[in-house]
């Protein structure tokens, strides 16, 4: 198997509406896989089709090198943006509920459900149910409900959203075990920092095409290299820096963008006149600034073609 | 493929099942049927006793006379029912005074009006619960006459005396008086009845019951008619009523045949209910599966239409837990009621002999059956295009209005089980189940059945057919709930 996923000319239409548009990638096996795209890219839609539970208008989508994907639904583990738990049930239940549904058996799903839980810290809660849980036990509940039946491919929907740093911490460690254990994970997320660190390759979406598909360094390749520094002072004088071309401000720290030919030991001259430097570094620009830019130059082309199209 | 359906069918069920509230409420409904059963009877045993006078301003002793008649009328009633009462007499160890009042009476005979009024006294003397085995002496043991003699009114004008009475009608002291007329003979218009309650009329009604009797007899003797004659022009009109057995035979109606007739509205409103409230569960199950997002999870292992048969099977499965346990009931009831109630148990037992009628339990579990499956599938469809049950109940609406017309059409056809109105609701499957289930006591042809059936399965499968598209699309919509036309739109499209 030379991926684990992969699209080829997939559209996805809503009436008018184009969600996903001709989108062609390739997922390796035994990775981890960023989605990127801001909210309406069309990322969740990518995702239902993979998980078959949309379908396609065209193209073709091969999963675990099946070309349908619903015959390995089973070795497929999914977790929503939006996540739900029956209130109901108690958690060992509900986890164990999601093993069957992929085809365990009764008691390999009763037993698994409870090393899970008992795994992952909520040993104490097996006979509770899941309405009492707080919002980062009910994730973890849902994430092993996701996992229990040692899928082949995951695919994550938003998993670190509205979790505290303590919660990212186990979400993270259960991504980088489930790599270990040879599985293929893809997640969708907003926090580039977090994508920046944790995946070997992504994607990124915009209006339903893709951007850009590659490693972190082939998607920084060919991109202007820019300058990050820590400070501390009013920030508002960066505006004024000469020669500044673009500018990520975040108060402590700020990302800078020189125009061409500009020195960056110029820069760090003044800088240091007007502002307690802490640190000062030229490297490759943030993922969070290629994103940025890449909705910039990719919204402006559209413009630019719906005017000419005018 | 089957295997998930049902692994989806087994959680609805056993979410349902395992919950006190659902057996609370498969017991509660029975006990409120017993208890709406008794509670009439209790009722009436609790009544307050109401006092009444009689103020009479005629002089021939028609109040005394009356009051024997009012009495009377209950030992009538009594002796019609008691063939026991004879026995009770027969019995080696009788009540010696019961022995001599009804010594010389052939059963079967009309005791004399003094007999009459001798055992209504020697009822009186009897301890209470041996009086309310004779039901007609139950509802003249709720009024209690009040002499005048007993009020201090004895010996004042008729006038004063109503005044008095009046008097004490206000303070609630009595319940009502009655004034009886001067000259009975010639004119009944100074008859009059004094009472601040106006709903309950049985005191007054039996009570001009009695004086009509009596004075229909006065006048007759003052017209110098002939007794025979008299009867003869007295005499009223009364059917005995038959019914025809399948060979074309007469045969005599019995109170049960009346009671087997009216026994299906029972099951259509039981029918009604069940199918609604049960359907209903699949509604606000399947908004809130859908609320809480946590069909997206089911759908990464199941496809939609697992999904939507799995929670209509397993609702199914709870609805038929609770009509088994009711059916189950209607047959203790009628297993235990001849041992509890007595030999036959008199009108109770007619009734729960027609409940434990196989036919209209096979009817009922059936149509049960069928009619829910008709409606789960419309109402899973409307709860999956729902994202709140607001939006549900306003879906419901139109269905709902539907479905008001065989509770309206149940009376009709329970008079017609074979009329055009019942034939053609009988046609329409989503009144189906209703209208057979009410013509059950017809009963209809088999092929009526037949078809009615194979036309009820059909729309069953197309509905799940509709149902199932609308659920896929449906089921991970958010935002406003389509328009009926999208919907439509969505079932010609896929």
């Amino acid at each position: 198997m030379d991926s684990a996923l992969k699209l080829r000319g997939v559209t996805k239409r809503f009436g008018a509406f184009t969600a996903v548009d001709d989108l062609t990638l390739t997922v390796p096996p035994g990775c981890i896989y960023g989605f990127l795209g801001q909210n309406g890219a069309g990322k969740t839609t990518t995702i239902r089709m993979v998980m078959s539970i949309f379908h396609q208008d065209q193209g073709a989508i091969t999963v675990l090198g099946a070309e349908d994907a619903a015959r390995v639904k089973d070795r497929l583990g999914y977790l929503p943006e939006e996540k739900g738990l029956y209130k109901k049930m108690k958690t060992s239940e509900i986890v164990a509920y999601f093993g069957k549904l992929k085809g365990m058996d009764r008691a390999t799903a009763n037993l698994k459900a409870k090393d899970l839980l008992t795994r992952y810290g909520l040993g104490d809660w097996l006979d509770k149910k899941c309405e009492a849980m707080s919002k980062g036990m009910g994730q973890k509940v849902q994430i092993l409900g996701t996992i229990i039946h040692d899928p082949d491919l995951v695919i994550l929907d938003e998993p670190f959203s509205g979790l505290d740093p303590v919660n990212r911490d186990v979400m993270r460690d259960t991504i980088l075990d489930m790599k270990r254990e040879g599985r293929t994970v893809i997640f969708s997320t907003h926090v580039m920092e977090q994508a920046e660190k944790l995946c070997d390759e992504m994607m990124m979406i915009h209006k339903g095409r893709l951007a850009f598909e590659g490693t972190v360094a082939q998607i920084k390749a060919g991109r202007d290299q820019g300058i990050r520094i820590e400070y501390d002072g009013d920030g508002a004088v960066l505006q004024q820096l000469p020669g500044l071309d673009r500018l990520n401000d975040d108060n402590k720290a700020a990302e800078l963008f020189l125009q061409p030919g500009r020195d960056p030991q110029d820069a760090l001259r003044w800088l240091v006149e007007r502002l307690t430097i802490r640190s000062f570094d030229v490297r490759e620009p943030s993922l969070h600034e290629v994103f940025v830019r890449t909705v910039e130059e990719r919204d402006a082309a559209l413009a630019a073609a719906a005017g000419g199209d005018r | 493929m089957a295997s998930k359906t049902l692994l989806v069918a087994q959680r609805e069920y056993l979410e349902n099942v395992r919950t006190k509230t659902f057996w609370i409420g498969i017991f509660i409904v029975p006990v409120l049927i017993a208890a709406a059963m008794g509670v009439g009877v209790l009722l009436q045993k609790f009544k307050e006793v109401q006092r009444y006078a009689v103020v009479d301003l005629g002089d021939d002793g028609l109040a005394e006379r009356a009051e024997r008649e009012f009495r009377a009328k209950d030992v009538k009633a009594m002796f019609a029912l008691g063939a026991d009462l004879m026995a009770a007499a027969a019995a080696e160890d009788a009540d010696p005074a019961l022995k001599a009042l009804l010594s010389g009476l052939e059963p079967g005979a009309q005791p004399s009006g003094e007999q009459m009024y001798a055992m209504f006294q020697w009822l009186q003397t009897q301890p209470p619960d041996q009086v309310a085995r004779y039901e007609g002496i139950g509802n003249s043991a709720r009024y209690e006459h009040v002499s005048l003699d007993e009020l201090g009114l004895s010996g004042r004008t008729a006038e004063e005396q109503a005044k008095a009475l009046g008097k004490l009608v206000a303070d609630d002291e009595l319940f009502a008086f009655f004034v009886l007329g001067s000259d009975p003979l010639r004119a009944l218009d100074d008859f009059r009845y004094v009472s601040n309650n106006l709903t309950d009329a049985d005191l007054r009604e039996d009570y001009e019951d009695a004086l009509t009797a009596l004075v229909r007899a006065d006048r007759i003797e003052d017209a110098q008619v002939d007794d025979d004659t008299a009867r003869r022009i007295q005499e009223t009109v009364g059917f005995k009523q038959e019914k025809v057995s399948a060979s074309g035979e007469a045969e005599d109606v019995k109170g049960e045949d009346k009671v087997n007739q009216w026994a299906p509205v029972g099951f259509v409103y039981f029918l009604w209910i069940a199918i609604f409230s049960i359907a209903n569960l699949l509604l606000t199950n399947t908004v809130e599966e859908k609320s809480n997002r946590i069909i997206e999870v089911l759908l990464s292992s199941v496809s939609p239409s697992q999904l939507m048969h799995g929670k209509i099977f397993g609702i199914a499965f709870t609805g038929m837990t609770i009509i088994g346990t009711w059916v189950v009931f209607a047959l203790l009831a009628a297993w235990l009621a001849p041992a509890l109630l007595g030999d036959g148990g008199g009108s109770l037992g007619f009734l729960i002999a027609a409940i434990s009628n196989t036919s209209y339990l096979t009817s009922f579990v059936l149509y049960f059956l069928g009619g829910y499956l008709l409606y789960a599938a419309v109402l899973v469809a409307i709860g999956s295009v729902c994202n709140t049950l607001k939006e549900a109940q306003n879906l419901m609406q139109p269905v709902m209005t539907l479905l008001m017309v065989p509770l309206i059409a149940m009376v009709f056809i329970t008079k017609e089980p074979n009329g055009t109105v019942a034939k053609v609701l009988s046609y329409v499957p989503i009144y189906t189940p209703f209208t057979m289930m009410n013509r059950a006591a017809g009963p209809p042809e088999t092929w009526e059945y037949v078809s009615t059936s194979a036309l009820l399965v059909v729309t069953i499968l197309l509905t799940f057919k509709a149902a199932g598209k609308v659920f896929r699309v449906g089921v991970l919509m958010t935002g406003n709930p389509p328009k009926l036309k999208e919907i439509l739109g969505w079932l010609w499209r896929s």
